[in-house]
């Protein structure tokens, strides 16, 4: 009995941390995003975007470098548009990043209706010597792949440039106050455009990690919310790429728990009960932290939305 | 315009001749069965932009307008499940209120988180769409669904009685008058009373609201019990309409769509009648294309988006216009 709890637990873990990674790059994207003061929407249409031009460039060339530099590159497409309108043209950020997500979820089902049924190999799976014997956190965290040991590295660097850099402090100095980082001297159009770039960038790869990895298959809206949910996490991770590590892997065990679950035999039925979980939870959450929020300012960034005008 | 010349590409890309992918577009909306088509597909978009119009006008950003009117087909089902043997004038007057009801409730749970605890709506009303769709899901996959139904999804087809009538004339059904009905009712609510008044202060400026002495609590759980509600009739519009049944994926996104209509609008209820109409037709274009030339449904989605983005954009350069003074 103890036997079985302990696998189904590592399984489980070993599921939450490969359910979490997209979650993780999408989310620590925008936390920049937004720490610069710009809400990104579109999240939602970068990953499938991502998840798309991913699989699509994996199943035409088999070359999986190139896939996820194509899954980058398209992100950083989509995320410039919404730059454009939302740095340059001071459009509203809300519908501007909705446009988008329509927009990817449009052209991704488009595009993708010849990929229905495809299958291509998979991200394959880089153990790392001696860490992985390590019992229990060996299976769950070292017998992963390039991408999930890239993203946690990168969510540590990226929270040390965000919080031990003067670069950082321009970021954010941009989108708490912008008027007095411009009279600093800091470049706060370009600070913004740069933050949205690895925003999209990051939730283009966090999309096709999706499509090139977790599940190797091509499905219409197989983001399925993720790119909603990111959003959600950064205000869990209080804007802090190092909780969003925490918060991306809590989500990534709730969608893990619904597979786990079935796989047992519970709510194989009707599992439509199962598949609220995540969205649930993450109403909770965000209930949670507003909250919490209520009593002290959680990190919120204080521009966070407003287009910059110089001379307001 | 720009939005249907930057969908060539596309076309090309997908390997169809957009000469032929046009005509089958301009078909829809220059034929008699085109037109009423259009008709009928614009009517649960009709009456979700119209109430979406409320929320938007006082800075509310409901996207759950997908869910709403999920919970209101629920709603109006339910009713006929209970009332199966009940004449048309109990059981369409039940329908309606309950469907409203059903919206109206889904709509005010994340007012009244945003109002009291300051949560994030726009996350909230989308969370509650895929919530509502997975409801909906496990009801016809589960409790509701129709023993005769050789496994199908869905609900046994609804008695005559429950079916909304036909306007004489033509064979549009009368939910299109709900749908007039509605949009000069939130009219009349946002010209002429002093609520729709604070709507609007509301939406100028929060901290003016608060000043003027309204309660935002109060106003933002209203305006969203309206719009959600209207969603709601949107989906028994649905379901009692066209579907006949609640079954599995009931809307293609029309709650989306509606934000796209209500802003392109300008909030304006009524001009969201004339832009609704006109998706209605975009729609029925979709499944032409689709049938026609084996193009994915999405592809409307992708129109949607970039008519989104350039009005987007757009609105920002009228905004900015040159004056020319005279004198």
């Amino acid at each position: 009995m103890s036997v079985v709890d302990s696998s189904f637990v590592i399984s489980l873990l070993a599921h939450a941390v490969q359910a979490g990674t997209p979650l993780l790059l999408a989310t620590v994207g925008e936390i920049y995003a937004e720490r610069s003061g710009v809400l990104n929407l579109g999240l939602e249409g970068i990953m499938i975007m991502g998840a798309l031009s991913g699989f699509l460039v994996l199943f035409r060339t088999g070359d999986l470098t190139l896939a996820i530099l194509a899954a980058a590159l398209v992100g950083a497409l989509l995320s410039l548009i919404h730059a454009f309108l939302s740095i340059t043209l001071k459009a509203n950020q809300i519908v501007s990043g909705l446009a988008i997500s329509i927009f990817g979820l449009g052209v991704s089902g488009f595009l993708g209706k010849p990929l229905v049924g495809q299958i291509v190999t998979r991200l394959p799976p880089a153990p790392i010597p001696l860490l992985q014997d390590i019992p229990v956190l060996g299976l769950v965290l070292f017998q992963g792949d390039i991408l999930i040991y890239s993203s946690i590295i990168l969510s540590v660097v990226l929270w040390f440039v965000l919080f031990r850099t003067k670069l950082g402090l321009n970021i954010r100095s941009v989108g708490e106050n912008p008027s007095m980082a411009d009279s600093l001297g800091v470049n706060v159009d370009l600070t913004r455009y740069v933050c949205v770039l690895i925003g999209g960038v990051l939730g283009g790869l966090g999309g096709a990690y999706l499509s090139i990895a977790y599940t190797p298959l091509w499905i219409e809206g197989m983001t399925a919310g993720r790119g909603w949910i990111a959003i959600a996490l950064t205000i869990f991770a209080m804007w802090n790429p190092l909780r969003a590590i925490l918060g991306a892997y809590l989500f990534g065990g709730v969608i893990a728990l619904q597979f786990r679950l079935q796989a047992i035999g519970i709510g194989t039925e009707t599992p439509q009960l199962l598949l609220m979980l995540p969205y649930v939870v993450t109403m909770g959450v965000l209930t949670i932290m507003s909250f919490a929020q209520l009593k002290k300012r959680l990190g919120v960034p204080a521009a966070l939305g407003t287009p910059y005008v110089r001379g307001e | 315009m720009i939005g249907l010349v930057s969908t060539i590409p596309l076309f090309l890309i997908a390997g169809v001749d957009p000469v032929a992918a046009f005509q089958q577009i301009f078909s829809v909306f220059t034929t008699i069965s085109g037109i009423t088509e259009s008709v009928t597909r614009s009517i649960p978009l009709l009456l979700t932009a119209v109430g979406l119009c409320l929320p938007f006008k006082m800075g509310f950003w409901n996207i759950g307008a997908e869910g709403q009117l999920f919970m209101g087909a629920v709603a109006a089902t339910l009713m006929v499940l209970i009332f199966p043997e009940s004449p048309a004038i109990v059981i369409i007057p039940l329908m309606i209120l309950f469907a409203f009801l059903g919206g109206g409730i889904w709509g005010v749970i994340p007012a009244y988180l945003k109002a009291r605890l300051q949560v994030n709506e726009v996350l909230t009303t989308l969370m509650m769409n895929f919530i509502a769709i997975l409801w909906v899901d496990f009801l016809v996959y589960g409790p509701w669904r129709d023993p005769q139904g050789y496994g199908f999804p869905l609900t046994p087809m609804f008695p005559p009685a429950a079916r909304l009538p036909i306007i004489p004339g033509t064979s549009i059904h009368s939910g299109l008058l709900m749908a007039i009905a509605s949009a000069i009712l939130v009219y009349f609510l946002l010209s002429f009373t002093r609520w729709g008044y604070e709507i609007k202060v509301a939406g100028e400026s929060q901290i003016a609201a608060k000043y003027a002495g309204m309660s935002p609590l109060l106003l933002t759980l209203l305006t969203m019990f309206l719009s959600g509600g209207f969603s709601g009739l949107a989906g028994m519009a649905l379901v009692s309409g066209i579907v006949l049944r609640l079954r599995h994926g009931i809307s293609p996104g029309y709650g989306y769509t509606a934000i796209i209509i209500a802003w392109l609008a300008r909030l304006n209820p009524i001009g969201a009648l004339v832009v609704g109409l006109l998706f209605g037709g975009l729609l029925v274009s979709g499944d032409a294309l689709q049938i026609g030339l084996g193009l994915a449904f999405s592809t409307v989605l992708v129109f949607q988006g970039l008519i989104l983005l350039f009005v987007v954009g757009a609105d920002v350069l009228t905004q900015y216009r040159i004056k020319i003074k005279s004198g």
